[in-house]
């Protein structure tokens, strides 16, 4: 089987993806990465697979890579805690975000993935069993300061282990040499969007949540 | 002394033991207390009647409830206070799923019905047969959106038989009906629209040709209701909502509340803000019984929505309400709120238990109900006045019963407000009681129950009504009332309103309760004990640690052997575990889910177990199950 075309297309798409972010680009620590500091494109966002690509079994998919623009933005976790409760993501998910009828947001287990691009996109679209799609009545930098107050609870997967993850391999484990990354398979830069700090002001973010236009008193 | 000296208790209890025989520490039997008998209360009921219509077959378990009366109330007994240290695991299922088993097995005609929790798997058994082979297989597909929807984990209470047919609900708001020989569905009926958050996880109930069903979601804004569908064909023949106008819940000229306060026009609108009762839940989701003679129904109503009562001023009718209704035109003829302007999610659901008992000289048709507020009341189900109102659990909400109005008083103090943290409020949402099924023996007159001894902090938070997700705003944490158990098991008297004795267990008791004429009763606990109990003194007389925690309602059945078998599945989940990580004082060991059906027998004789080849020509009947579609083994 002829792999090639595969490869050929998807790393077509990774430079897409490369462009989709602008942004600079800088050097660091010996290895390029790519910075942006506006937030992800909804072609970059629509690249992150819910799945494992076929054909590549060893691949990432680097738009995984894509960090929460609001992390550790305290500011805007506290208005993704706000958020948090005012769109009753706590009805599901409890207060304390160990979940009832939702699943527990402060330990490992993510069914659909813990990484910040892969809570995004699970908040924005909704999944089948119960979770509501928020795309329609939350504009992208609330969801992302919604994934800043998730990501602050403690349970998410890191954008740095984005590679990982999906292997479910943990930080200090060792690798038999058996298992360790087929070299012809090796990862494609990663993008590691910049952070907007604190004192950053987005036109559309606002003191307040957004609320729905059905809202009871 | 707190349940928190757990261990040096056991140790203790174990050195006495030690003295007279060493053996004994090695069989723990793990109450936290022996069975204590509660001062100043009668020992039984003298007198005491229970109707045992439909009159089923003393051997079969044909409705989760057993009868109409809610007695769960077996004649079986060749199983005694005698014989009862005996028993053994016969056999067992596993059904293949997980999440909390709430229902009870039916056993009808040889054959045993279990149903799952979501998908909502429907199974028969082959009683006939050793090994008790899967007959036909029941898969009816709901949506995978139910499960982010029920509350409370994705629950079923059980099914129900009627004419040749299987009836219950699937958690996506659908009825089905399943053709008892064949395993072919009957008819299906779309009863709700689950996107909204409404859910259906309670039992049908069987009257005549019309089963009963209702709806749950008390934490989505649902609309409360319960409906009548044909047995035959599935058609919806009425259904009356919890909240809204008259004609809306069904109230007629004939409705007759027997207290003031719940006498008047369109109280179910007038008792909230402008159009807060379209939200207001009163789901549906308990026990329903019925009186054959008054030709009368009675059920119980959720709490109100939100969670958050500042935002809805007012008693928030027909919520938290016992409702007697005409079972052929669904027509409300009674209602009595046990919590009005419910504040803590204490509901009325919990099971009415048919009796008639002697009280002041006089034999009253009543219905006894452990709501979850902590009181146990007695009420005359001809006309809804309330005989007795007594605690059965811890509680602190209230301090004292005005019997002139039939209303709790509320201590102001446990009254939630919008961002306040109050603490030290009994007992929590989940009640003194929860849904869990009491029994009721006539042979001593008590009722007999799995209780709580739990209390909550509760912060009220706001809550807007956004279609899809809940409509709740109560954030809290549930912990060990005074005493520090989690759960007791006790006989009630319902004359008195005392408990005659109780037997505290560590952990939440959350099971069904079954009596039976051998004068045992049975219950089981979340971390997974199996215990049988003498119906009198509330001695334990055997228990059996099984897989998983059990909050299963156990039932008994004969055997084409004319064996007498108990069954209960193990499968902890439900609100057990809601929080278990708060409220257990020993997570290390909370069992994890399970799905095991165990039957019992004594000494475990059944013709699935023994020495030797149990499939033999000799030993096994031959009869093959009749064949029918895809679905058949």
């Amino acid at each position: 089987m002829n792999l090639r075309p595969i490869h050929s297309a998807i790393g077509i798409a990774a430079l897409a993806l490369l462009s989709a972010l602008g942004g600079c680009k800088h050097s660091q620590g010996g290895s390029t990465t790519t910075r942006t500091a506006s937030f992800p494109s909804d072609d970059l966002i629509g690249a992150v697979p819910l799945g494992q690509v076929a054909g590549e079994p060893a691949r990432v998919v680097t738009a995984l890579s894509i960090d929460d623009p609001y992390h550790d933005n305290r500011q805007a976790i506290q208005q993704g805690k706000q958020l948090y409760i005012s769109m009753n993501c706590a009805g599901c998910h409890a207060y304390n975000g160990k979940g009832n009828m939702g699943p527990d947001l402060t330990d490992a287990e993510w069914r659909y993935g813990g990484l910040p691009i892969q809570i995004y996109e699970t908040i924005r679209d909704g999944r089948p069993q119960g979770m509501p799609a928020w795309g329609a009545t939350l504009p992208p930098d609330e969801i992302w300061k919604l994934v800043a107050y998730i990501q602050s609870l403690g349970g998410t997967v890191s954008v740095s282990d984005y590679e990982h993850a999906r292997q479910g391999d943990q930080p200090g484990e060792q690798v038999a040499p058996e298992a360790q990354a087929d070299a012809q398979f090796a990862p494609t830069t990663p993008i590691f969007p910049a952070s907007i700090p604190d004192t950053t002001q987005k036109p559309s973010s606002s003191p307040t949540p957004a609320k729905p236009g059905n809202r009871k008193p | 002394m707190t349940a928190l000296s757990y261990p040096s208790r056991i140790k203790f209890a174990c050195s006495v033991v030690l003295i007279t025989a060493i053996s004994s520490c090695t069989r723990p039997q793990l109450p936290v207390s022996e069975s204590r008998p509660y001062e100043g209360a009668s020992g039984r009921v003298t007198g005491a009647t229970l109707n045992s219509a439909p009159n089923d077959p003393a051997g079969e378990w044909r409705s989760q409830a057993h009868d109409y009366a809610n007695t769960r109330y077996s004649t079986l007994d060749q199983i005694n206070t005698e014989n009862v240290a005996k028993l053994r695991v016969a056999w067992t299922f596993s059904d293949g799923t997980l999440n909390g088993h709430e229902a009870a097995p039916l056993v009808v005609d040889n054959t045993m019905y279990v149903v799952t929790p979501f998908p909502d798997i429907l199974y028969a058994l082959d009683l006939t047969r050793a090994g008790e082979p899967i007959k036909w297989t029941f898969k009816p597909n709901p949506a995978p959106m139910a499960k982010g929807k029920a509350c409370c984990d994705t629950v079923t209470r059980g099914v129900a038989y009627a004419n040749g047919k299987l009836i219950y609900n699937l958690l996506d708001d659908h009825t089905v009906a399943v053709d008892a020989k064949t395993g072919k569905e009957a008819w299906r009926t779309k009863m709700g629209n689950v996107e909204t958050g409404e859910t259906m996880t309670m039992a049908p109930f069987v009257v005549g040709n019309k089963v009963l069903v209702g709806d749950s979601g008390g934490e989505m804004g649902v609309w409360g209701w319960i409906a009548a569908l044909d047995v035959n064909s599935g058609k919806e023949l009425w259904r009356a909502y919890s909240t809204g106008s008259d004609q809306q819940v069904r109230i007629g000229d004939d409705f007759k509340p027997f207290y003031a306060r719940m006498k008047g026009k369109d109280l179910g609108t007038s008792t909230w803000p402008a159009d807060m009762w379209k939200h207001g839940a009163g789901s549906v989701w308990g026990w329903i019984s019925y009186d054959p003679q008054l030709n009368l129904i009675y059920y119980g109503t959720s709490n109100p929505s939100p969670r958050v009562p500042d935002q809805r001023p007012g008693d928030n009718l027909w919520t938290s309400t016992i409702f007697a209704r005409d079972a052929d035109t669904g027509m409300a003829r009674w209602a009595y709120q046990t919590t009005p302007h419910d504040r803590w999610d204490y509901d009325a659901v919990n099971e009415d238990i048919l009796m008639d008992l002697p009280i002041n000289g006089q034999v009253r048709k009543v219905l006894v109900h452990l709501d979850r507020n902590a009181y146990g009341y007695t009420i005359d189900r001809v006309t809804g006045e309330v005989l007795q109102a007594a605690p059965f659990a811890y509680q602190n909400w209230s301090t004292g019963f005005d019997m002139k109005t039939g209303t709790p008083i509320v201590d102001p103090d446990k009254e939630p407000h919008p961002n306040v943290k109050l603490v030290n409020v009994c007992p929590p949402d989940i009640g003194g009681k929860d849904w869990q099924p009491s029994a009721a023996s006539p042979r001593t007159g008590l009722v007999y129950a799995d209780i709580f001894n739990i209390c909550m902090d509760v912060t009220d938070i706001e809550a807007s009504y956004i279609p899809s997700s809940p409509f709740d705003g109560m954030d809290m944490k549930r912990y060990p009332a005074p005493g520090g158990n989690l759960g007791e098991f006790i006989a009630w008297n319902p004359v008195t309103g005392k408990k005659v004795w109780g037997i505290k267990e560590i952990y939440m008791t959350m099971s069904g309760v079954l009596a039976t004429a051998g004068d045992v009763v049975f219950y089981g606990t979340a971390d997974g004990w199996f215990r049988a109990v003498d119906a009198r003194s509330g001695k334990v007389l055997w228990s059996q640690k099984l897989g998983s925690g059990i909050i299963g309602q156990p039932i008994t059945f004969l055997g084409l052997d004319h064996r007498q078998y108990i069954a209960i599945s193990a499968g902890v989940g439900g609100a057990a575990t809601v929080r278990a990580d708060e409220i257990a004082l020993r997570p290390y060991d909370f069992p994890a889910g399970g799905n095991t059906l165990y039957v019992f027998s004594i000494n475990g004789d059944s013709m699935s177990s023994g020495p030797g080849q149990m499939t033999s020509k000799d030993n096994v009947s031959t009869t093959q199950p009749e064949t029918g579609n895809g679905t058949q083994h």
